[in-house]
C-alpha cells in the first residue's frame, strides 16, 4: 500500500532513478580515479544537482511540487545525518540543499534518495527544472483543482526529454490551482493558473516570460484560456520556440523572459500558437484515462469528520496569547469543515530562514504522522507545511512544533524572511544574506509587535541571481560588494501575492550591512506613523511613494 | 598592521576534489587545509609561478586560482577579499547542529 496521497513511483520511474544513481557512480568513481577531468564531469555532477560551493559540494534535492511523505523527510534527515553536517536547507523553489557532501559520499546520498523514489536529476543545467506548485495544494479552501496532478504531468515529461536537455539557459515552470495564487506564477519562465471559465469549463492561463535575476520580468499571459488536456502539446510549443529562439551568445540574456521581452507578446503568441497548431493533436494531446490515472493518486486523504469548533482551541486562544497568534498567521482554511492547514515556521527568531536540523526533519515527519496524514508541503517561503490537521488537533500540534522551535507565530510577518544561502555558502554571491536575516529576525522578535505590524515581506538575496527573491518583497535587500565592502541596496513595494505581482523600485543608495537593521526599522517605523486602517506596509508604501521611506531611512543610516 | 594592502601577495587556493574543502599550495607542493602553512608569492611573477605549480600538482583538487593576502608583523596571512575570508574561516553564524531540536 503506497504511503502517500500524491504520486508514487512505478517500475519505470524507478528504473530510470535506479540507473541514474549507477551512471552517476561509475562517474564519481572515474572522476576520483583520474579518468575523467573536471571539464568533463563538471555538467555530469551538475546534472545530478551536485555543485561546488565556496568549502563543500552541495546536494540539491527535488521535491516534486514541495510534496514529501513523512518516510522520504526522515530518509532526507538520515541522509543529513550520514552524509552532511546533519541539518538542511529548504529553498525557494520547494527544493532541500545539503551543504556539506562529499564527492565521495554523494552516489550513496543518492542511492538513499532512490529508495524513497526522489532523485537530484535536473536541480541544475540548462534544462526544465523541478515544477513548484501552490505549497496548500490539495488542501485550501480556495483551490479550484489540485494543481500537482498536472505538475506530476510535467515532471513525466520533461525528466530527461532528449529535445529541451540543452536549453539556451535553465527553465522554471510553476502551476497554481487557486485564484489566489501562492505559487509565484508570474515570475517563473512559464506559469500555469489553473482558472474557471465562464462557461464553467477549467483550463489554464499561460504564463510565460517571468523572472528575477539580473532582469526582472513580471509574466505575460500568452493564453487566457487552455484546455487542460492540451497542456503538454502546447509547453512544448513554447518550449521549442524558446529553444529555436532563445539566445545562446550571451548568458545573462538567455532566459525566455529575455525572448518574451525582446520580440513582444504579441510575436511570441503568433510563434507558438504556429507551432502548437502543427503539433497539438499529435502524442502530447493527454487522453482522459491518463489524467485519470495520475488524479487518482491525488486523491484527497479519507479525511474523518471532525467538529469545527473546539473547547481547547476556544480555551487556549484565551489563556495563551501566543498561540493565539499562531492560529491567526500559522493556520489557514482547509477546503474541509473541522481542519487547517498548518504551517511550521522555519523561522524562529535569529534561525538562518529555511533551515531544519536532522532531528527537526524527524520531529515534523512525527507531528505530520500523528495529527497530517503523514503527508509535509515545502513552501517556496522556506516553512514547512502540514495539510491536513484536524482543529481539534491544533493545541497539539502547536505544542508539538513548539518543541521544535517551529511554532513562531510568525507567518506572513516580518521576520518570516526569505533569504537565499549567501555569501556564506553560495560560489555566486557577493554578500552575505543569512546573518542579515538574522540580524533583522532578532531585532523583530517580539510576536504582538510583529502582528501589529501585520503582513510584510522581506527578502534577502546574496546577489543579482535573486534566488532570495528580493524584487518581490515588500522590502528587498539586495547584497552588492564595493570594492570590497557588502553594501545592501534596499527595494520596496515588491509582491507576489495572490496575483499582485509587482516588482520593487531601488530606493537609493546601498546602506552598510552594520546599518541595515536600522534602516529597516526606520521604514517600519515610518509605516506605523503613516498606516491607514487596514493598509499593509506594501498598501502605505504605495500610496504615499518612496519619499517618506527613503527620507526616514537616510536620516537613520 | 598589515604590510601589504594592494593584494601583491598572493597564495594559491582551490576546493579539494574528494570533499570539497578549502586547500592551499604549500611550500612543497602539498596541498594543505591551512592558510599559514600556504606558499606565499610576493610579486606578479611569483604569483604566475604559483599558479602554474598548483595547476601541475592539481590532480587531488578542483580549478586552482590566485587569491589576495596581507601579512602582518608576525607573518600572519589575511585574505583582503570577505568571500575568500569566509573560506578560510568557515560560515559567519552558528549553524544548526545535527542533533538539535531548537536553532540557539
Amino acid at each position: 500500500m503506497p504511503d502517500t496521497h500524491f504520486y508514487h513511483y512505478d517500475d519505470f520511474d524507478r528504473t530510470l532513478v535506479a540507473e541514474r544513481v549507477e551512471q552517476f557512480r561509475d562517474q564519481v568513481r572515474r572522476r576520483l580515479a583520474g579518468e575523467l577531468t573536471e571539464e568533463q564531469f563538471k555538467p555530469l555532477r551538475l546534472t545530478n544537482g551536485l555543485y561546488l560551493q565556496l568549502h563543500a559540494y552541495m546536494l540539491r534535492i527535488a521535491i516534486p511540487y514541495g510534496t514529501l511523505s513523512t518516510r522520504q523527510l526522515r530518509q532526507l534527515a538520515a541522509i543529513a545525518r550520514k552524509y552532511d553536517k546533519g541539518y538542511g536547507h529548504f529553498t525557494t523553489r520547494q527544493n532541500l540543499q545539503l551543504n556539506w557532501i562529499k564527492l565521495e559520499d554523494a552516489p550513496d546520498a543518492v542511492a538513499m534518495l532512490a529508495e524513497v523514489d526522489m532523485h537530484s536529476i535536473q536541480t541544475s543545467g540548462n534544462v526544465v527544472r523541478n515544477t513548484t506548485a501552490d505549497h496548500f495544494a490539495g488542501a485550501a479552501a480556495d483551490e479550484i483543482e489540485d494543481p500537482r496532478v498536472w505538475c506530476e504531468i510535467v515532471r513525466q515529461w520533461s525528466t530527461l526529454h532528449p529535445e529541451f536537455s540543452f536549453l539556451p539557459r535553465k527553465f522554471k515552470i510553476a502551476i497554481t490551482g487557486s485564484p489566489n495564487d501562492r505559487a509565484a506564477v508570474r515570475i517563473h519562465d512559464v506559469g500555469l493558473r489553473l482558472w474557471r471559465n465562464p462557461q464553467g469549463e477549467t483550463g489554464f492561463e499561460v504564463i510565460v516570460g517571468g523572472g528575477l535575476g539580473r532582469t526582472p520580468m513580471i509574466g505575460k499571459t500568452v493564453r487566457e484560456f487552455l484546455p487542460k488536456d492540451e497542456m503538454l502539446a502546447y509547453l512544448e510549443a513554447v518550449l521549442r520556440v524558446y529553444n529555436r529562439y532563445g539566445r545562446r551568445d550571451n548568458l545573462f540574456k538567455a532566459r525566455i523572459k529575455i525572448l518574451v521581452h525582446e520580440i513582444g507578446i504579441e510575436k511570441m503568441r503568433e510563434e507558438v500558437e504556429a507551432e502548437y497548431a502543427a503539433s497539438k493533436d499529435g502524442a502530447l494531446k493527454l487522453d482522459p484515462q491518463t489524467i485519470e490515472a495520475i488524479a487518482r493518486q491525488f486523491a484527497p486523504p479519507p479525511l474523518p469528520h471532525r467538529p469545527a469548533i473546539a473547547g481547547e482551541v476556544e480555551r487556549l486562544k484565551l489563556e495563551e496569547p501566543d498561540f493565539a497568534l499562531w492560529l491567526k498567521s500559522n493556520t489557514a482554511p482547509h477546503k474541509m469543515a473541522g481542519y487547517r492547514v498548518v504551517t511550521a515556521s522555519l523561522k524562529p527568531a535569529g534561525a538562518p530562514p529555511g533551515d531544519a536540523s536532522s532531528v527537526q526533519m524527524e520531529g515534523v515527519a512525527d507531528v505530520a504522522d500523528a495529527y497530517s496524514q503523514s503527508e509535509v508541503r515545502v513552501s517556496h517561503e522556506q516553512n514547512l507545511v502540514l495539510p491536513h490537521v484536524a482543529v481539534e488537533d491544533l493545541p497539539a500540534v502547536y505544542r508539538a512544533l513548539g518543541r521544535l522551535g517551529f511554532a513562531e507565530a510568525n507567518v506572513g510577518k516580518i521576520t518570516d524572511i526569505i533569504a537565499c544561502p549567501g555569501l556564506d555558502y553560495c560560489a555566486l554571491a557577493n554578500a552575505r544574506s543569512i546573518p542579515v536575516a538574522q540580524r533583522i529576525s532578532n531585532h523583530f522578535a517580539n510576536l504582538a509587535q510583529q502582528h501589529d505590524i501585520g503582513d510584510l515581506k522581506i527578502k534577502i538575496s546574496g546577489c543579482i541571481n535573486a534566488c532570495g527573491h528580493h524584487h518581490v518583497g515588500h522590502i528587498g535587500i539586495l547584497g552588492v560588494d564595493k570594492n570590497g565592502v557588502e553594501l545592501y541596496q534596499i527595494s520596496l513595494g515588491g509582491d507576489v501575492d495572490f496575483g499582485r505581482t509587482a516588482l520593487g523600485d531601488i530606493i537609493g543608495p546601498a546602506v552598510g550591512a552594520d546599518r541595515i537593521v536600522e534602516a529597516v526599522d526606520a521604514l517600519v517605523r515610518t509605516y506605523l506613523d503613516r498606516r491607514d486602517a487596514g493598509e499593509r506596509f506594501v498598501d502605505t508604501y504605495r500610496r504615499l511613494g518612496v519619499e517618506p521611506f527613503k527620507e526616514s531611512v537616510y536620516a537613520a543610516v | 598592521m598589515a604590510k601589504n594592502l594592494s593584494g601583491d601577495l598572493t597564495v594559491a587556493s582551490a576546493n579539494r576534489l574528494a570533499d570539497g574543502a578549502v586547500v592551499f599550495l604549500d611550500d612543497k607542493g602539498c596541498w594543505t587545509r591551512h592558510l599559514e602553512s600556504a606558499a606565499l608569492a610576493r610579486d606578479k611573477q611569483g604569483a604566475e609561478i604559483l599558479l602554474a605549480r598548483a595547476k601541475a600538482e592539481s590532480f587531488p583538487v578542483v580549478d586552482p586560482f590566485l587569491v589576495a593576502v596581507t601579512e602582518d608583523g608576525q607573518g600572519a596571512l589575511e585574505p583582503v577579499s570577505l568571500r575568500e575570508k569566509i573560506r578560510v574561516s568557515g560560515l559567519t553564524f552558528a549553524a544548526i547542529a545535527a542533533e538539535a531540536v531548537r536553532y540557539a
